[in-house]
């Protein structure tokens, strides 16, 4: 009887919590959108109230301070660059764990598995090295080239999984009408893989978009080569400290991430209920 | 910080399809041996692209670590362990270790558990829980300049935090977060929870979910509450995925806080809220002094192999 009194006083308590944890999560992004339109003075007087105008003199400002709209560019190559170079690393490597049966490729797999166990950040000043040894040093060509490699550790063995849920059979049988292993790969494992190649696109979109400490280092200051993420912080010292600028800016950078998130989250769902259906 | 949406994401997947789905062995006779080369060019790119760009740099740590090296640019000479002396007898090391540690000691003990109950909160399915779990994911999407911008603005000495305590005629608690000695580093743990929480906590729900519902009606018939179902069921028969995120949230705060107090402190103010991440940043690129910097990494590294057999052993491991 007491136990039930417990779970029931207990109930509140936690749907309070929860939902506290929640407002906060909530209030800085409803913050960031209010502040963008609001000056320093108002922004500390009023924080939470909804802006007196809707003024885009911010968001102008922000683009033109620390030059945006190029970084916005430099971060689209970038990320799309990088995100293909990362597939066509990945998808050999997948099918070639997938199906084959040696001690080398299970190997491989560990090898890859052991990545998930390594913070990129330890190796930044060696990778620095290595980019000044190359004469890619603040290019963006070595961020392209450099990211797929932190990317390969989860797409390689999640895409892995992916492939091998995929009946042996159907390969032995184009085997026999004749058919080689590239075309195997590109015709039957392709199409029938793709909510496994979405969900890693999805989760690659977003380690390469964000990623800050790299693209600082590697990337540099120079406007020609920087991205969105490292642009940003220059309107603390360039706005000195306005922070309605600030959020602006910051709302900017966020638009690209929720967009491809919200167009994209769908189809993942929907091709994971396909694949989940023909199993 | 934002787990690394990356390496949590492939655990979870793992139980559901890691262990069972070897590929069932059907020999295709002769074929075989020239097919299986074929399979290793195609994922030899892969393996060497990781290689080079991943597993090369990480052990070029260690050499790096026994030179004298003032700047990236400039000539190094070969010095043995004299950095590791040097480092052991800095305070500034001593500062940052100590840093790390409360880091580690206040971001694992809270977030992790906090993240299990709000977990196994959702997967109780109630109202609104599909609203909560879109909000609790959020934080992941959100990058790391962005965020800090964000607390930059929350914890400025006019921004929305003193600025809400002056409404609440809490005035005399107002202060200058970020550059105030007692704060500074509490505010760049608080944003790691701030994030942190509702990610991990999705992750845990995806686990929880897979616990049938039969178990838990057993308990409630048994007169067990939720509070005794979550810590006495569902905590045990998932606590060796408890111990994989933990362990991943310690690798994550010990290594890659750099970025996050980059941005908010500068590892300000003084070494306030200098962390060892921070330091091996600090030292290799604005004080020119990369040995240091790698002799760091280096202990950093051994750390983070004493810190995960901990975690190790107070979680029983299956994999």
């Amino acid at each position: 009887m007491a136990k039930k009194g417990i779970r029931d006083r207990a109930a509140p308590l936690a749907h309070g919590l929860a939902w506290f944890y929640a407002l906060l999560l909530v209030f800085p992004l409803y913050f960031i959108i209010v502040s963008a339109f609001k000056d320093n003075l108002a922004i500390f007087n009023s924080p939470l109230s909804p802006p007196s105008s809707l003024s885009v003199s911010h968001f102008v400002d922000a683009f033109q301070r620390v030059e945006l709209g190029r970084a916005l560019w430099n971060s689209t190559f970038i990320t799309v660059s990088a995100e293909l170079l990362t597939l066509a690393l990945a998808i050999p490597a997948s099918y070639a764990l997938a199906r084959s049966r040696g001690r080398i490729a299970a190997w491989c797999e560990r090898f890859f598995a052991l990545g998930f166990l390594i913070p990129s950040f330890a190796a930044l000043v060696p990778t620095v090295l290595l980019a000044i040894h190359l004469q890619l040093f603040q290019t963006r060509a070595f961020l392209i080239i450099f990211l797929p490699a932190g990317a390969l550790p989860l797409s390689v063995i999640l895409l892995t999984q992916f492939m091998r849920a995929i009946p042996s059979d159907l390969e032995e049988s184009a085997v026999m009408d004749g058919a080689g292993r590239i075309r195997i790969l590109l015709r039957i494992y392709l199409p029938l893989t793709m909510p496994g190649i979405i969900t890693i696109a999805i989760l690659n979109f977003l380690s390469f978009w964000n990623e800050y400490l790299f693209a600082l280092i590697l990337g540099g200051p120079d406007p020609a080569v920087r991205t969105v993420q490292v642009a940003l912080p220059n309107l603390v010292s360039q706005t000195n400290t306005e922070y309605g600028v600030l959020l602006a800016g910051a709302l900017i950078t966020m638009i690209p991430v929720y967009l491809v998130y919200i167009l994209l989250q769908r189809r993942m769902e929907s091709a994971l209920l396909e694949g989940a259906v023909k199993s | 910080m934002t787990t690394t949406p990356h390496a949590a994401h492939g655990f979870v997947d793992e139980p559901g399809a890691g262990t069972s789905d070897k590929p069932a062995t059907t020999p295709a006779g002769g074929r075989r041996t020239r097919r299986d080369k074929l399979l290793v060019l195609l994922a030899t790119p892969a393996v060497l692209w990781y290689a080079v760009f991943t597993i090369g740099p990480l052990g070029a740590v260690f050499y790096i670590a026994l030179l004298d090296w003032e700047g990236l640019l400039s000539p190094s000479t070969f010095v043995g362990l004299d950095n590791f002396t040097k480092i052991l007898h800095d305070p500034v090391f001593w500062t940052a270790a100590k840093n790390s540690l409360i880091q580690i000691g206040v971001v694992i003990p809270v977030m992790i558990p906090l993240a299990f109950m709000l977990g196994y909160y959702l997967t109780l399915e109630p109202r609104g829980h599909h609203l909560l779990r879109v909000i609790l994911f959020t934080p992941a999407l959100v990058s790391l300049s962005a965020k800090a911008m964000v607390f930059l603005a929350v914890f400025a000495p006019s921004g929305a935090l003193n600025g809400l305590l002056d409404l609440l005629h809490l005035d005399s608690l107002t202060r200058p977060w970020l550059a105030n000695e007692a704060t500074a580093l509490p505010s760049v743990i608080a944003v790691d929870l701030w994030s942190g929480i509702g990610f991990t906590a999705i992750l845990f729900s995806a686990r929880l979910s897979s616990i049938s519902r039969e178990v838990y009606e057993a308990a409630r018939i048994d007169g067990a509450g939720h509070w005794r179902r979550m810590w006495r069921i569902a905590f045990p028969m998932t606590e060796d995925y408890f111990g994989v995120l933990a362990m991943l949230q310690f690798l994550w705060v010990l290594f890659s806080s750099a970025g996050s107090v980059l941005l908010l402190t500068g590892g300000g103010p003084g070494n306030a809220s200098t962390t060892l991440s921070f330091l091996i940043y600090d030292k290799a690129f604005t004080q020119s002094e990369v040995g240091y910097s790698q002799a760091t990494g280096v202990l950093l590294f051994f750390v983070g192999v004493v810190g995960m057999a901990g975690i190790r052993s107070l979680f029983r491991q299956r994999y």
